[in-house]
């Protein structure tokens, strides 16, 4: 089966999408890519994705995350500019997600070190009625 | 190797570690790859016709607005098939498939009370965060084998 | 090729995406979606004003800030979001008074389900975009030549013919067979008119038979009746300048549509429903004995209240009005109840989704039935005009905006 898959660097990477693209065509293997700013986008069978993944993967292990595709590259049913302009809802899902990638690398990397995980912080509860009624008087004193 | 299903079921990060982990994301889309690679269904952009939303009754009543029993129509099959779930609750962003609260909020619940096993965090917003995030997933997935 | 920009939620996913392009390919238009960043999507409440629960909606408003900016990149507006959604439904009228207070943009709405066909907006498509298309020709204000304008509607055929401004013959007949009823109409106008078919020199032609009656009688303009009875209607009423509102409740459907400068801005069109159109009025006069040229003076002395409508339907709501009878109640309450009964769905319904501004003006055979625009103007709590010639606002629309294209 024929599948595509996004290979996103973390912005944080000192891996870019160049840098996959050129491992991938470097591979010889039977696939199409697509770069953008964000990462390399592969279509291919199943296998040979999923094999190529894992060699990308090794690249920097805690820095590049994969992302399954619904539609092929270049699909003109999401194409923005046969779409009259604005990119596909997916794209901001993406774009937002990338904020956390390098919280999630370091996280993956100390992790992967056996590092102690922090505590987490106490809960807060909400103020007394109590003092907020002194500071609403210290406030209009 | 379990079914786990991510929510959002569009998460980047949460299928990532799903397979990190050597397990099967269950995630939108795979089914969206069924619907745009059936050519007959012409119905861009997703391929979604109104016989999905009729689909969607089996997860909803008739009088819930087709836009939800159309993203169900997707979801629910999903919920189904799954053995696991990791749920982030208070995703940002959520636009498209994930575009509809009263859907989320279904699939959340349904999820809930299949009674497989779950756990529930919020996205990271700090190093800290990230490192209880990135160890209870863990923790979790390593539990299920 | 007029760009609409799609402003929705849940289109794709009821499996509608197809009707909505199809409906705007027929009338030569293109469904385009305005570009906007993530920071437009997660600011919203500072840019709109509010965020909800549901990111698609935050889309499309996040879009309508983008379009309020720059007007250019479309031509009108759609917004449409599933039926039954009340989150869809608040943020779709909200994203519509935005869109109208801050630009001069055209905007639609409009509540879908999964049966929505391409068919059932072609109107309101086309309405759309004549008046995106042709705002030259709607912001004309008389008539010129020796013009003809036929409304082949669902219950009445109308025509009308006009000379210099002026309405010179009139025509009225119901319609059976459709070709028939235009030709009858029109030969009627004709010989009120003293003139010949072919001394006219221009027809154009509107309602739902429109493109059928158009090409027998070669009519150079085949326009919806939104855009065609608007026109007619502030010209009847004299309020080409400014403001108004077109309340056109037909024999089959209705709609209500805010003008300014004689070019119609919103507009809404009721799904067919004989309980709010003129056909629970035909049946009312009938279960009372009385000619509908009648119903309406009978209504005036009534007073709805002394009846009990259980329901807008014209099958329960004609029950409600036999029940009523049967207890003794007078005719001219249970007159008066119909026309409330109208009025009060199409206030409730229409009224809501179009700025409505004065003068409210009540055109449409229905308008005749004196009854009807009185109960309106107990709704509105405003004054409600109904011109002379008022059944005949889509024939004279059509006959003055044909007069336009004969020059040059």
């Amino acid at each position: 089966m024929r599948i595509t898959k996004y290979i996103i660097t973390s912005p944080e990477s000192n891996i870019l999408p160049s840098d996959v693209a050129m491992k991938i065509y470097g591979s010889g293997k039977d696939v199409r890519v697509k770069e953008t700013c964000f990462g390399v986008m592969v279509d291919g069978e199943e296998d040979v994705v999923d094999s190529l993944i894992k060699e990308v993967r090794a690249m920097d292990p805690h820095g590049i995350f994969i992302k399954s595709r619904g539609f092929p590259p270049g699909d003109p049913r999401r194409c923005r500019s046969r779409r009259g302009g604005g990119p596909r809802p997916g794209y901001f899902m993406m774009e937002c997600e990338s904020k956390a990638m390098p919280l999630v690398s370091r996280a993956l990397a100390c992790e992967e070190r056996g590092e102690s995980v922090p505590e987490a912080a106490p809960q807060k509860a909400p103020i007394s009625t109590e003092k907020l009624i002194e500071f609403i008087k210290d406030e209009f004193s | 190797m379990v079914k786990v299903i991510v929510f959002p079921p569009t998460s980047t990060i949460l299928a990532d570690m799903v397979e990190r982990m050597g397990h099967t994301p269950l995630v939108m889309s795979g089914e969206i790859r069924k619907k745009v690679n059936t050519p007959s269904l012409e119905s861009p952009p997703l391929n979604i016709t109104p016989e999905d939303p009729k689909k969607g009754l089996r997860y909803a009543a008739v009088d819930v607005p087709s836009g939800i029993r159309g993203r169900m129509s997707m979801i629910g099959p999903m919920i189904d098939e799954a053995e696991a779930a990791l749920v982030v609750k208070d995703g940002n962003c959520l636009v498209g498939c994930t575009g509809c609260a009263r859907t989320n909020e279904l699939a959340r619940l349904l999820i809930k009370v299949k009674g497989i096993p779950q756990i529930e965090l919020k996205y990271p917003t700090s190093d800290a965060e990230a490192r209880r995030f990135v160890h209870d997933i863990r923790t979790f997935l390593e539990g299920l084998r | 090729m007029i760009r609409i920009a799609q402003l929705s939620c849940g289109a794709e996913y009821s499996g509608v995406q197809r009707e909505l392009e199809k409906a705007a390919e027929a009338v030569g238009a293109r469904l385009i979606f305005p570009e906007v960043a993530l920071d437009d999507v997660l600011n919203v409440e500072s840019r709109f004003g509010i965020e909800v629960p549901s990111g698609d909606l935050n889309l499309a408003m996040a879009r309508a800030t983008r379009l309020v900016e720059n007007p250019d990149l479309a031509d009108a507006v759609f917004v449409c979001t599933c039926f039954r959604c009340a989150e869809g439904a608040i943020v779709r009228g909200e994203v519509r008074r935005f869109i109208h207070s801050h630009s001069r943009l055209p905007v639609l709405t409009y509540s879908f389900t999964e049966r929505t066909t391409s068919d059932t907006l072609l109107t309101r498509m086309e309405a759309l975009v004549t008046t995106a298309k042709m705002k030259g020709l709607l912001a004309r204000e008389k008539q010129t030549g020796l013009t003809a304008g036929i409304d082949s509607g669902s219950t009445t055929t109308k025509a009308v013919i006009m000379r210099d401004n002026e309405i010179i013959g009139t025509g009225w007949v119901p319609t059976t067979e459709v070709l028939k009823s235009a030709d009858a109409a029109l030969e009627a106008a004709l010989s009120e008119a003293k003139v010949k078919r072919e001394e006219l020199e221009g027809i154009g032609t509107t309602g739902y038979g429109r493109f059928l009656v158009g090409k027998h009688v070669n009519a150079r303009l085949m326009q919806e009746e939104i855009t065609v009875n608007s026109k007619g209607a502030v010209f009847l009423a004299d309020a080409q300048r400014g403001a108004a509102t077109v309340i056109d409740i037909g024999g089959m459907d209705n709609k209500a549509i805010s003008v300014q400068d004689g070019i119609p801005g919103g507009f809404t069109m009721g799904g067919i429903c004989a309980g709010a159109s003129g056909r629970f009025l035909e049946l009312t006069a009938r279960r009372l004995g009385v000619n509908i040229t009648e119903l309406g003076k009978l209504a005036l002395k009534g007073f709805h209240e002394n009846v009990t409508m259980n329901s807008y339907c014209i099958v329960f709501g004609t029950q409600s009005l036999v029940n009523s009878l049967s207890k003794g109640s007078r005719p001219e309450d249970v007159a008066m109840a119909a026309c409330h009964s109208v009025a009060e769905q199409v206030f409730e319904q229409q009224l809501q989704e179009v700025e409505v501004k004065q003068p409210v003006i009540m055109v449409g055979g229905t308008s005749l039935i004196e009854g009807l625009p009185k109960a309106m103007e107990n709704l509105l709590g405003l004054p409600v005009i109904v011109p002379r010639y008022a059944q005949y606002i889509g024939a004279v629309g059509a006959a003055l905006l044909v007069s336009g294209l004969l020059e040059g």
